[in-house]
Formats: C-alpha cells, sequence, structure tokens
C-alpha cells in the first residue's frame, strides 16, 4: 500500500476527496436551502426563524434607524403547562411633519395555557378569538383566526388535570405613537394563513416542551378559508337570520358582519356607532374542542322558562348549551345590559339550530 | 510540488520502458519526446505553463459546475422534466389521464390577466393523445353574466355526473369533466369590491361527451388529482403557501341512476313526479352524490342536454352565476317573504335566488323546452320548500303570480 501510493499522492487523494465532499455539500445546501451555520434567530421555542416569511420575522423590518426586534419567552414544562412568548419591534423615525419623532411599535405574543377560569371572562375570551370575522382553521384543526389573532385547541392529551383544554393563542399590537397621537397599523403576520401557520409551528413546539405532542405534528398546509362577505351597514333584517329585525331608523347607525356559517362554528356581531359599538356579539360552537371550552360555564338548568339544554343568563353574556344531533352545541351572547337582548338572543338560537337541523332551543321556535 | 514529484517517477518508469523516440530534436527533453504531443506533461512543461493550464481547467470546470447547478434547479438542459400545463403535471400525472400512455402532446396558452384585470386570469392547455383523445385544460373566472338557461358551462360542469371534490372546495368531477375554483384568499376571488364577481376556476374536459349515465371511477379520480394538481400549481405560482391535499379519498361513489318513486321526484321526499315527465322507457334520472356545494338532479339527458334539471347551488360564490339572471323575468316574479330572495318563473324554467343563513343559494328548475309551463309551476314551490329545508335555509314558501 505504502509503496503504491506515496505519502504525496496520498495527500492529494485526501485533499482531492475532501474538495469533493466539500463541493457536493455545498451543492445540496445550495439547491435545498438549508444552511447549518446561518446565524439566523429564533423565536417562541424555536418555532419561529429570523426572514423565514412574514414581515414581522424579516430584515426589511429592521431597515429604520434604532428599530431592533426583542423577545421573550417562557416555555412550557410537563409541571407547568403554561408559557409564553413575544416577539416585539421597535423603531424611531423623524416625523417630517413636525419635526418630533414617530415610535413605531409591534409586537405579537403566543400564549400556552388553558382557557380563563371565571366563566364571564372566558365567554368574552371564546368570543373575542371565535367571533366577528375569524375563520376556522385549516385540516380540521380546532381552531380561529382573523388574522390579526388566532386561537387553537389542542389535543385532549394536553388538557388540565381537571379536564380542561388547554390552547394556544396568538395576538397582535401594532401603532405608530406621533407626538400628539396614537394610531394603529399592521403588525406584518402576513395574512390569515401566515398567522395558521405561525399559530401551529408555535403550537408543535410547546407541546414537545409539556411533553403532551401528538405522535404526528399538527398541520395547516390546505387553504385558509376567507370572510366571504364584508360589514353591512344597510339593512333590516341583521345576518340574514330571521327575528334580528331592525327598524329602519333604529339601524341607521349600524352595521353587521356575518362571520363563520358552518355546521361548527357561527357567528354575527352587530355593531352601533358606525361599527365602533357592541350592540351584540352572538355566536353557535359545535366543534366538540372548541365547545369543550364552554364546559363547566354553561350552568346547571335551564337558563329560564321554555329554554332547552342548561344556560346562564349573566349581565354580560348569555350562553346555553343543548343536545344537537348527537353533540353538545352552546350558544352565546355577548352584550352590554343596557338594552333587553333576550328576544335577538333566541332568534339566533332557534335560526341556528334549526340551519344546523336540531330541535329548538329558546322557547317558540319550531323545527323543520 | 506534486506534479514535480509524479514527472521524476514517471522519468524513472519511461527510462525503464521503451527506448525508441530517438529522431531528436535537441530542445525538447527526452523523455518527452517519447511521449505523444498531447500529454499532459509536455503540455505543460513549465511552472507558468502549468498555472495557465490549471487555471483554465479550473474555470471550465466551474463553469460546467455551476452552468450544471443552474440547469439542475431551473430544470432545463439534462435535468428538463418535460412538465404539461404550465408546468403543473409531471409526466406521470399526464400518463395517468391517458391510461399510462406516455407519448401525449401538449400545447398551451400561458395564464395571464387582460391589462385591467376586467375579465380575470384565463389560459388554455391542450392535451393530446395521437389516438385521438385530447383533454382541454381552461382557466378562467366564470361570468356572472351569463344565463343559466342553456349555458353550456353550467350544463356540463355542473351536471349530475359530476361528484363534490369534498372537504369544502368549490369544485367536481366526473369521468369526463372536472373543474375546481381557485380558493379565495392568497389569489381568486378577494373579498370587498369583487364580492359579486364569478370564482376563478380551471376546468378540464376530454374531448367528447359521454352519454352513458355510469362513471368510470378511475377515470373520474385522475381528473379530480390533475385538476387539484393544477390548481395547487397555479396557486404556488402567485405565491401562495397553502396547498390542497388529494381529494380523492374523501369523495363519494359516482352517481348511479335512480330508482325514483313518484312522490320523491329526483330522491326529493315530497315532490310528487309529474306525469308528463314519467321514464318513457329510456332515459334516466340521476342525482349528485355527496354534500354540497352543488346538487343536480338531471332527467333524460340526451346528447349532453336534461329534458328537466333540478339543481341547488349552495355556495355562496357559485350562485352569484344565477345572481343576475334572478333579476329578470320581472313579470313573473314569485313572491317570498320580503327579505328572503327573489325570483321569477317563466314557461321553461322558474329561478329563485334565496338570502340564506350562509349567503346566496340558487334553486333552479329548467326544462328544455316551454311546453310544460305547468309543471314547471307545480314543481318550482314544493322543490324549493323542501330544499330550502335540506340545506337549512326553511322555511322558504315562494308563491307564483297568476299565468298569463
Amino acid at each position: 500500500m505504502k509503496q503504491l501510493m506515496g505519502g504525496a499522492r496520498r495527500r492529494a487523494v485526501l485533499v482531492g476527496g475532501a474538495v469533493a465532499v466539500l463541493v457536493a455539500a455545498g451543492a445540496g445546501t445550495w439547491a435545498t436551502d438549508t444552511w447549518p451555520f446561518d446565524g439566523k434567530d429564533t423565536y417562541c421555542w424555536g418555532a419561529w426563524k429570523e426572514d423565514s416569511g412574514p414581515d414581522f420575522l424579516s430584515g426589511d423590518a429592521l431597515d429604520e434607524d434604532n428599530a431592533g426586534r426583542t423577545s421573550k419567552e417562557t416555555a412550557p414544562t410537563p409541571r407547568r403547562q403554561r408559557g409564553r412568548c413575544t416577539v416585539a419591534l421597535h423603531s424611531e423615525r423623524a416625523d417630517s411633519s413636525d419635526g418630533g419623532k414617530v415610535v413605531e411599535e409591534t409586537e405579537i405574543t403566543v400564549t400556552y395555557g388553558p382557557a380563563p377560569k371565571s366563566a364571564a371572562e372566558r365567554m368574552e375570551w371564546i368570543g373575542g378569538y371565535l367571533g366577528d370575522r375569524s375563520m376556522p382553521l385549516p385540516d380540521g384543526l380546532p381552531g380561529a383566526t382573523d388574522g390579526r389573532q388566532a386561537l387553537l385547541v389542542l389535543p385532549e392529551g394536553c388538557d388540565t388535570e381537571d379536564g380542561r383544554p388547554t390552547t394556544v393563542t396568538l395576538d397582535s399590537m401594532a401603532r405608530s405613537v406621533y407626538s400628539d397621537n396614537t394610531m394603529s397599523g399592521d403588525a406584518g403576520l402576513g395574512g390569515s394563513q401566515s398567522v395558521a401557520r405561525l399559530l401551529v409551528a408555535a403550537a408543535n413546539r410547546a407541546m414537545e416542551k409539556a411533553d403532551c405532542a401528538p405522535a404526528k405534528p399538527l398541520e395547516a398546509d390546505s387553504p385558509m378559508p376567507t370572510l366571504p362577505e364584508d360589514d353591512e351597514d344597510f339593512f333590516t333584517r341583521a345576518c340574514r337570520i330571521r327575528g334580528l329585525e331592525f327598524s329602519e331608523k333604529a339601524s341607521r347607525d349600524m352595521e353587521y358582519q356575518v362571520g363563520t356559517v358552518t355546521r361548527d362554528l357561527q357567528s354575527c356581531s352587530v355593531r352601533t356607532d358606525h361599527g365602533n359599538g357592541r350592540y351584540f356579539d352572538a355566536l353557535m360552537v359545535a366543534q366538540p374542542r372548541l365547545s369543550a371550552l364552554f364546559d363547566g360555564a354553561t350552568g346547571s338548568k335551564a337558563p329560564a322558562r321554555g329554554w332547552r339544554g342548561t344556560g346562564v343568563f349573566a349581565d354580560d353574556y348569555k350562553v346555553v348549551r343543548a343536545d344537537c344531533a348527537g353533540r353538545p352545541l352552546n350558544v352565546l351572547m355577548l352584550a352590554p345590559s343596557a338594552h333587553e337582548k333576550t328576544p335577538y338572543f333566541a332568534a339566533f338560537a332557534n335560526a341556528v339550530t334549526r340551519r344546523v337541523g336540531c330541535a329548538p332551543v329558546a322557547p317558540g321556535g319550531s323545527s323543520r | 510540488m506534486n506534479d514535480s514529484e509524479n514527472e521524476d517517477r514517471n522519468e524513472n518508469s519511461s527510462d525503464n520502458s521503451s527506448d525508441n523516440g530517438s529522431e531528436s530534436s535537441a530542445r525538447v527533453p527526452l523523455h518527452e519526446r517519447r511521449r505523444p504531443w498531447w500529454h499532459w506533461q509536455r503540455v505543460a512543461r513549465s511552472r507558468p505553463r502549468l498555472a495557465v493550464i490549471m487555471t483554465v481547467t479550473g474555470a471550465l470546470l466551474g463553469a460546467l459546475l455551476g452552468g450544471a447547478g443552474v440547469a439542475w434547479r431551473a430544470g432545463v438542459g439534462p435535468f428538463a422534466d418535460d412538465r404539461a400545463c404550465w408546468g403543473a403535471l409531471a409526466q406521470d400525472d399526464v400518463a395517468a389521464l391517458f391510461d399510462g400512455k406516455r407519448d401525449i402532446e401538449t400545447s398551451e396558452v400561458p395564464i395571464t390577466s387582460d391589462r385591467i384585470g376586467s375579465e380575470g386570469p384565463s389560459g388554455e392547455c391542450r392535451l393530446t393523445s395521437p389516438r385521438g383523445r385530447r383533454i382541454t385544460v381552461q382557466a378562467h373566472q366564470l361570468d356572472t353574466g351569463f344565463g343559466g338557461a342553456g349555458d353550456r358551462w353550467a350544463d356540463e360542469f355542473l351536471s349530475a355526473r359530476l361528484t363534490p371534490l369534498g372537504d369544502g372546495l368549490l369544485g367536481m368531477a366526473s369521468d369526463t369533466r372536472a373543474w375546481l375554483a381557485v380558493p379565495d384568499g392568497c389569489i381568486g376571488r378577494p373579498s370587498g369590491v369583487d364580492v359579486n364577481s364569478g370564482p376563478t376556476v380551471i376546468d378540464m374536459e376530454t374531448g367528447w361527451t359521454v352519454y352513458d349515465d355510469e362513471v368510470d371511477t378511475e377515470g373520474r379520480d385522475a381528473l379530480a388529482r390533475a385538476v387539484v394538481k393544477l390548481v395547487n400549481h397555479y396557486m404556488a405560482e402567485e405565491g401562495c403557501t397553502s396547498e390542497i391535499a388529494d381529494p380523492v379519498r374523501r369523495m363519494s361513489g359516482p352517481p348511479r341512476a335512480l330508482d325514483e318513486k313518484k312522490d320523491a321526484m329526483c330522491g326529493v321526499k315530497g315532490l310528487r313526479l309529474p306525469a308528463a315527465f314519467e321514464h318513457e322507457g329510456r332515459g334516466a334520472t340521476v342525482v349528485t352524490r355527496g354534500g354540497g356545494p352543488v346538487r343536480t338532479c338531471d332527467r333524460d339527458v340526451l346528447f349532453g342536454h336534461p329534458e328537466l334539471r333540478l339543481m341547488t347551488i349552495e355556495d355562496p360564490r357559485l350562485a352569484m352565476l344565477y345572481d343576475r339572471l334572478s333579476h329578470d323575468g320581472a313579470k313573473d316574479q314569485v313572491k317570498v317573504g320580503e327579505q328572503d330572495g327573489y325570483g321569477f318563473v317563466r314557461d321553461d324554467m322558474g329561478l329563485f335566488q334565496a338570502e340564506c343563513q350562509t349567503g346566496q343559494v340558487t334553486f333552479l328548475v329548467r326544462a328544455e323546452d316551454g311546453r310544460r309551463p305547468g309543471d314547471i309551476r307545480t314543481i318550482l314551490p314544493r322543490y324549493v320548500a323542501a330544499e330550502a329545508d335540506r340545506i337549512g335555509c326553511g322555511p322558504l314558501r315562494v308563491t307564483l303570480p297568476a299565468s298569463g
């Protein structure tokens, strides 16, 4: 061997081999767009990577002077089923109009943990994530997003010890602070599809940390459904639901927004003051995992005479749960208590149960 | 360094092995004279010369590698993947549409939009087999201005032979036709101003209409897969990140001829079958299988046209196609609750466009001709009432204007 291959020749072969391996590996990384040591930052337990898509993670977001991206995170653990991570962008620029300075602030927060314990708080929380302009997440994932915030209910394996489902939520805030006022802006999340992916990526990492990840990671690959219609400000019947009638005079400053309308989820929001005030937010939830969010908050008896199922009529909300084709269906109305809105709640509840083919929930309804 | 050492060794070996080549040129060293002129050691006589040669060789090798890499990534040259229809379909995908045959020719017009985008994107691709069979793929925005009556697209692509792709997709497939709307959102029909325009669809048709009521499941599945690939590729080209999964496993089986009861025309309970429409030996009733977005009942189909069609369109994006038409025929407008919808009845058709909780829903009763106006008038209100109940839009009671 030694005679066949002198020291120099062996060296040459080794060098050549090493070069060949490096070239091949380099070509491979280039072709697959992977690079082991790219020095990019990651956020939210390693779920999100700098420059990986949405604007708030891109380098362009830091182009301005004094711009910086910071993050904080607490990972859930098998013992402590709570976690939170925040990515914040902060930049300053001169205000060309008055010479002052404009501060741009963006903050994206992911929270891992159970839904709020207090019933009133939880109803508001559920309505916030599932109602108004939110649409269901793709691929049958139990959750919803409107492109600015999102909610995902995790699989049973992550339920708390007292049986409440664990959720991952995403919230965003973006604002420009001028010397004399503050304007809200776009957080650069990249739309509902992108939010669904960010949420699912964070959820997968968090479940790993909490040691409750399912065998197959969750995925959000299919197209995200989009809101089919905008708000409507000229109407006497809200959300095309019989019984949600308003006089022309009453509805002059009002508008309604139809959200999701599926067998699993339906929402109808009616606003006052040209969209700035709440008249009511009505929501139907029948998707089993989303429905589990209502567990323990719907009382143990009928909320009033003639209602089917169990429910609670509180000051700020009304909620009723009744069986519908073998699964619990929840109807919720969030409304300030200034006006008596039970007739609207009854109309909504019965119209929705009739639509999905169930017996009426409120008194006076008829089934199909 | 290596080179000089090699030279030494080579010198030794050549000294031992041969002694021809004595016909001398004084300047060329002895050992080089024994080598042919193209031998690398003779070419690279001196170090500067060697350096030049190494540089040129290196540059050439680099260019070749780089070029090959670029070609590989761009999928051209020896790495070309002969993909058909705007690059959406691989050779295997095309073969799957032609019983495994691989000699299919393709020609295409790229998908582009007119300058102001008023008509949406459009493009066409044609796959032709030398044996005569061909498939035409079209990308276009459905025109909401069209009339439902006798329109070719609705006739062919909403036929009862097609089965919905399922999972909330706005699309259907049979063994001769397939279509799929580009999902709203990334591209396609955005919300807002465009809400009243039709969806952008990619549809596929095989060259001829099959008059057979039976649908070949294998052929249907191949078309369904292909149309999803076409839409996925179109979305990817437009920079969308989502991908529609293979629809085949969640699709219902293809429709079969319905054993129609007299009090359940088209399988709609309570809808009595008028005597004039009873099958007389020939013909059959075919009803769409699977849940939404379209339920069509085609009766006595002849040369691709049903003698009578009852159709319900649940998806508001597609129901939009009949929005404009439903305002026509004002003189025979039907009456309903003020905010329940609008529609009309005439000799050959009845149309009701309902305002349901899910959005607009189309109920259509359409005969081939106007020979049975009475039956159309009888069927429409009952069909609307029954179907509205089925899809959760009831109660809907339409009343007809006095005939005349």
